[in-house]
């Protein structure tokens, strides 16, 4: 028996599985949201900060009387002073052997990339502030800056850190299964080397904070837009040597995160220094410039691959080595090269291989810190998934051959080879149905006949598994909640989730609603304030929420439930096994006429009734709490289909159809689920053809604006049909995250396409960014 | 993001512009749609001591159709898309228009702060240059007109001197069996163009080429002519053979530089693309049939 | 040189009620909205006019209110998204994004319902194109697009059936 039937009665107040209409959407559609940037506190002061022009230079002496002298600047903070009153934060999430310094809210003795800041400007307005940040004046000495994969692993190169050695910040091998037999039996080695560029989350909104220390009560309270508010509370705590109690961190409305908000940012921490020195609340708002610059960037991974295979396709192994560019400063708490062991883990997929082998470096450069964007481990499934079209290409055998004739079965007899299950998993089964969708056979026929026209197009897919949260997540990262009934009746939902755009309200409120049996609207979600949300460690990332939250709320709704009925049992003098409750009502199965309302309930568990003596405060009492841990895990599936037309004349590429079959198991909304998948999407053919975050080879930054960095518009983003294969894990909570599929696989079935497309003109698609220059550059017309 | 402190005056004249103009010259910045402008400020990459906003100046705002079309600085992108003037006596300019950022820019930008920007990936400054126009520059000294080939001078610099307001462009009227085109290349939508060629043609009645201009924007500081691919058409029938040897012209005639969004390789190549395309649009306009 | 004042007053109309307010000759319209009205609904995406998410109504035509000086606001009329329908009481065309699932973590929503309310008023049944192209000067990073391009066509459904406000 599963979870939900056992749950609330049928009756109409029922909303798992259908498109509710969001609870945020009232106050966001009508300009009632309540962002960061719309605080406003007696007394605030704006906060600006003069950042870095150069990649990598000694601070020589740091001059700030002329901007103090600024009518309405209120002080100027450096590095000096960081050193001096806060101490350095470091990740809480890092793998053994990872090396790196403390960091500290301002660069102290150097700067390390462009951008990287130097001074914290508070003053009356965010004009004055920058203004004053002009008028500081700053010797710099200039070092060699470290740019490329290369220079940074040159050992007589210069060293972001001179306290180590080198710019190593971490090695790694994994090896699983039999890898050397494998390579040794293969009747081919297939080798590619493939490049993910950097890009960015960029978020609409992106980061900032009013840090608000009150110095009679000694409170501090952080309002920003975090992912992890207890995370970052900690971190402030710790950096400023605030007590933990007085600390306290609360979200708003957040304008989209995708990975960039989980870590506690080095502005956070001056931010926060600045306010509490003053002694008033202070703002800062990072402009769009500053994002671009110095918030967070993603994916700078380059991997030598080769695979051992026989001529029927049989994959046998895979080995390679790997660099990942970290940037200048450690994300905090999870550092972001700490991503190359999930990398390594998971890159066999879905697939049986006898072996696996990667050997993976992290190095530090100039540039800004790499930072996780959603699916941060996406380099193993675009490698794997363009992998295995190089490998059917060389063979001659169709791509969906060789998947097919690679999947390892999902009944529970093979695991991965890292050691998770692939039990249930259903990429064999979303493959052919997106194959089936897309017509392929019928568009391979037509691609002949289009070539010999001297048209260029092209058909990719590719296959995934999305840990969401999968068999390694739950682990020591359960998720809590909290559900109380309120002396009206309605139900509050206290979660550990900061949702940004995951429509979070109204998810969890259908999982308690349905649970309770009353309708979504008497629910209310609480989230993103650390006075009275339960701890986590993560919040929202990971995908965690379909799953990990949901479950949670599932559970302590449930258990809510039966306080519930054991004291309506007593009022009602029945027995609570014989109670229901249906559309807000508790009664008697059967006979609804017989009723309380949870407002009933309530009063008897909170006040005294009039006409006994009975104690103020009822047991069991109307709290629940309950932890999930995601039970044996699962996965998420897909595969995306990708048909495309490429313009040689020009090198645009026109997305001509853009299929997706998944399958995250039951959805709790499924507007909500494909919401997130053409999100996701819409990333992945932003990532592949229009977005980079350029340095030039001296760590310079290319793409300060959003006219260099080109996120893509409703012009580019083609229309993504879904369909959904519902398949439920045989667990008590049958949903998946569907968080990070999207952008996961985009770029794997997009590149995939687009060789396929130049495949007459020999072209070999290694790097996955491809501008109009570079197709043209690919098809040799330029 | 912030702009910078400046002085803000409100002219409501010609005349008092220009005197201000006089007054502080190059401190000076003119504010007309602020669709350029603006950015610059926030970005601090502009510091004007005085900024003059012009939005006031009537006068400014005015299309009239003459001999050949004049249209005031202070016109709006919209109003001269809109304007049915502007659509029979410069097609090419409304076309052109339509690739000028989206909706909300055209309310704002206006064709005089278009064309006294002079972004060389800009729309405006290369149908000037095409079209063989002018614009008006008015100063305390009085009034003058500069050919669109001597007022472009490179990045982001004209011929206007300090003290100089552009108070309109002229388009001369278009001759008999002329036909034009209109072509951009860019990333995404509404974004400013790698490459756009406009194409202004005019045939005798064999179909020979009298004349032809070709401006080309993104390929270097300011709007450039493909002179040679122009010699190489002219007196030579319009047709597949002298539009290819003129691509192939101009594709050779410039030297881009590259950037993040283009190579130098692949922008003389987009170059050479939409010069065949635009002479064929454009020949087909004035053979009257497209 | 003579000096002019660093502030001066604004009047103007925004959602049909007078509002006026003293404001520096640099600041911006969205700043001034924003901070000196306190109509925090229109929102600051880049500040150098390409995201869209400021975009307002000035004398009924859609503009970047990054890019104008709150004192070029002068004597004009501005409709913002506080303007549409309330929380009890949406508009037909919020009331159409919302059965869309329009919009996730909203930021870039005030823009893009602005951008409709001209694109409607202007061509009240585009077609799909014209409905990408208008909205393509609005980002959004979130939805793909797809959702908030299925409103704007219910909510010109909508509108054209008479639901008019």
């Amino acid at each position: 028996m599963t979870a939900l039937s056992t749950a609330a009665g049928i009756g109409s107040t029922r909303t798992v599985g259908t498109a509710a209409l969001r609870v945020e959407d009232l106050r966001i559609l009508t300009g009632r949201g309540r962002y960061v940037d719309d605080l406003k506190f007696p007394g605030m002061l704006h906060a600006a900060f003069l950042r870095s022009p150069f990649a990598h230079a000694r601070i020589l002496s740091i001059d700030v009387s002329a901007a103090l002298e600024l009518p309405g600047v209120v002080g100027i903070f450096t590095g000096a002073d960081m050193a001096a009153r806060t101490t350095g934060i470091e990740p809480l999430v890092a793998p053994p052997g990872f090396r790196s310094e403390p960091v500290f809210g301002l660069a102290i003795d150097k700067v390390r990339l462009v951008g990287d800041p130097v001074a914290i400007v508070v003053a009356d307005s965010r004009y004055i502030a920058e203004d004053a940040c002009e008028l500081i004046d700053i010797d710099y000495e200039q070092l060699e800056a470290i740019g490329t994969f290369e220079q940074a692993l040159d050992p007589s190169g210069p060293k972001v850190f001179e306290s180590l050695d080198s710019n190593i910040m971490l090695e790694m091998s994994n090896s699983y299964g039999e890898v050397d037999e494998s390579f040794a039996e293969a009747e081919l080695i297939v080798r590619r080397t493939f490049a993910q560029h950097r890009v960015a989350q960029v978020p609409m909104e992106g980061r900032g904070g009013v840090s608000h220390f009150d110095p009679e009560s000694g409170n501090f309270v952080y309002y920003t837009g975090t992912q992890s508010p207890h995370s970052l509370k900690g971190y402030i705590s710790q950096a400023l040597g605030v007590p933990l109690e007085q600390t306290r961190v609360v979200n708003g409305d957040i304008g989209g995160a995708f990975g960039l908000k989980i870590a506690t940012h080095r502005e956070d921490v001056a931010l926060c220094a600045a306010s509490y020195w003053l002694g008033r609340p202070v703002k800062w708002i990072e402009d769009r410039n500053e994002h671009l610059l110095a918030s967070g960037q993603a994916r700078e991974e380059r991997m030598e691959l080769e695979a051992a295979v026989n001529r029927d396709g049989t994959i046998l192994a895979m080995r390679g080595t790997m660099v990942l560019d970290q940037g200048a400063y450690p994300a905090v708490p999870f550092v972001g090269g700490g991503i190359v062991g999930l990398i390594a883990t998971m890159m066999p997929g879905p697939y049986a291989f006898r072996g696996f082998a990667m050997s993976s470096q992290v190095v530090a450069s100039n540039k800004c810190t790499y930072s996780a964007y959603r699916a941060p481990w996406a380099m193993e499934t675009w490698a794997r998934e363009r992998m295995i079209n190089v490998i059917a290409a060389e063979l001659d055998l169709d791509p969906a051959a060789v998947r097919r004739k690679n999947f390892a079965a999902n009944d529970g007899s093979v695991s991965m080879l890292s050691g998770a299950t692939l039990l249930d998993n259903s990429c064999a089964q979303t493959l052919e149905r997106v194959l089936e969708l897309g017509e392929y056979d019928r568009l391979r026929t037509e691609q002949a006949a289009a070539r010999a026209q001297g048209r260029c197009v092209g058909i990719g897919f590719a296959t995934f598994i999305e840990g969401a949260p999968g068999p390694a997540a739950g682990r020591g990262l359960n998720e809590q909640s909290i559900a109380r009934v309120e002396p009206d009746g309605q139900l509050s939902i206290f979660t550990t989730q900061a949702p940004n755009g995951q429509g979070h309200e109204t998810t969890l409120a259908q999982i308690a609603s349905d649970e309770m049996g009353i309708p979504i609207g008497n629910v209310k979600i609480y989230h993103g304030d650390t006075a009275d949300t339960p701890y986590a460690l993560i919040g929202t990332g990971g995908s965690r929420a379909a799953t990990l939250a949901s479950g949670s709320v599932l559970h302590s709704s449930r258990k809510l439930k039966a306080n519930v009925l054991e004291l309506a049992a007593e009022m009602l003098e029945a027995n609570p096994s014989d109670l229901v409750i249906e559309d807000g009502l508790i009664h008697p199965i059967g006979v609804p006429t017989v009723h309380l309302t949870l407002a009933e309930v309530a009063a008897r568990a909170y006040a005294e009734p009039a006409d006994t003596s009975e104690p103020v405060l009822a047991e069991p009492t109307l709290t629940a709490e309950a932890a999930y841990d995601g039970g044996i895990g699962s996965w998420s599936a897909g595969t995306h289909f990708c048909h495309v037309e490429i313009d040689l004349q020009t090198g645009q590429v026109k997305i001509l159809r853009y299929l997706v079959v998944e399958d995250c198991g039951r959805m709790i909304n499924p507007a909500v689920v494909e919401g997130q998948v053409r999100g996701g999407v819409a990333q992945g053919v932003g990532e592949v053809l229009f977005e980079w975050s350029a340095y030039d080879d001296q760590a310079n930054f290319l793409a300060g604006t959003f006219m260099d960095y080109l996120l893509p518009t409703a012009s580019e983003v083609p229309r993504i049909d879904i369909e959904h294969l519902e398949n439920e894990p045989n667990e008590e909570v049958f949903f998946r995250g569907v968080g990070e599929g999207g952008l996961l696989i985009a770029p794997a079935a997009i590149t995939n396409a687009i060789e396929d497309a130049l495949s007459p003109y020999g072209a070999q698609i290694n790097d996955q960014y491809l501008p109009p220059a570079k197709i043209l550059e690919l098809a040799k017309v330029i | 993001m912030k702009l910078p402190p400046f002085e803000y005056r409100t002219p409501e004249t010609v005349e008092e512009t220009v005197e201000l103009l006089g007054e502080f010259g190059d401190e000076a910045k003119i504010l007309a749609g602020g669709q350029s402008l603006i950015p610059l400020l926030a970005m601090r990459l502009s510091r004007p001591a005085v900024v003059i906003d012009i939005n006031n100046v009537n006068e400014l705002n005015t299309i009239s159709n003459g001999s050949g079309l004049s249209i005031g600085a202070l016109t709006r992108h919209r109003t001269a898309e809109r304007s049915a003037l502007v659509q029979s006596s410069a097609p090419m300019l409304v076309a052109a228009l339509g690739y000028v950022g989206h909706d909300a820019i055209r309310t704002r930008g206006t064709i005089g702060g278009s064309v006294a920007h002079a972004d060389p990936a800009a729309e405006l400054p290369t149908v000037l240059t095409a079209l063989g126009g002018s614009v008006s520059a008015t100063s305390a000294r009085g009034t003058r007109s500069i050919a669109a080939d001597d007022f472009f001078e490179g990045f982001l610099s004209t011929s206007l001197a300090d003290d100089e307001l552009l108070t309109a462009i002229q388009l001369p009227p278009r001759p008999d069996r002329s036909g034009w085109s209109f072509n951009e290349f860019s990333r995404r939508s509404g974004d400013f163009a790698l490459v756009g060629v406009a194409v202004s043609i005019e045939l005798d009645e064999s179909g020979t080429v009298v004349d032809a201009r070709i401006a080309m924007s993104g390929v270097a500081g300011e709007p450039t002519r493909a002179i040679e691919a122009e010699t190489a058409l002219r007196g030579n029938p319009a047709g597949p053979e002298s539009f290819a040897t003129a691509a192939a012209a101009a594709a050779a005639e410039i030297n881009p530089s590259a950037d993040l969004h283009g190579t130098t390789a692949y922008r003389k190549h987009l170059a050479g693309i939409l010069v065949r395309k635009g002479l064929n649009e454009a020949c087909d306009r004035a053979k009257g049939t497209r | 040189m003579t000096t002019t004042p660093t502030t001066q007053s604004v009047q103007l109309t925004v959602n049909g009620v007078a509002r006026s307010g003293e404001t520096e000759n640099r600041k911006t319209l969205v700043d001034f909205l924003r901070d000196d009205l306190e109509l925090t609904g229109t929102h600051v995406g880049c500040e150098h006019g390409v995201c869209g998410a400021c975009t307002i109504l000035l004398d009924g035509e859609p503009v970047r209110s990054c890019l104008m000086l709150a004192v070029q606001a002068n004597g004009r009329s501005l409709e913002t998204i506080e303007g549409l329908g309330s929380p009890d009481d949406l508009s037909p065309l919020q009331q159409a994004f919302r059965e869309s699932h329009g919009f996730q973590c909203g930021f870039c929503t005030p823009g893009f319902v602005m951008t409709t309310v001209a694109l409607l008023r202007e061509n009240p049944d585009p077609s799909e194109a014209e409905i990408r192209h208008c909205l393509s000067g609005n980002l959004c990073r979130c939805t793909g697009y797809q959702s908030i391009v299925e409103g704007v066509k219910s909510a010109a459904l909508a509108l054209q059936a008479g639901e008019n406000r």
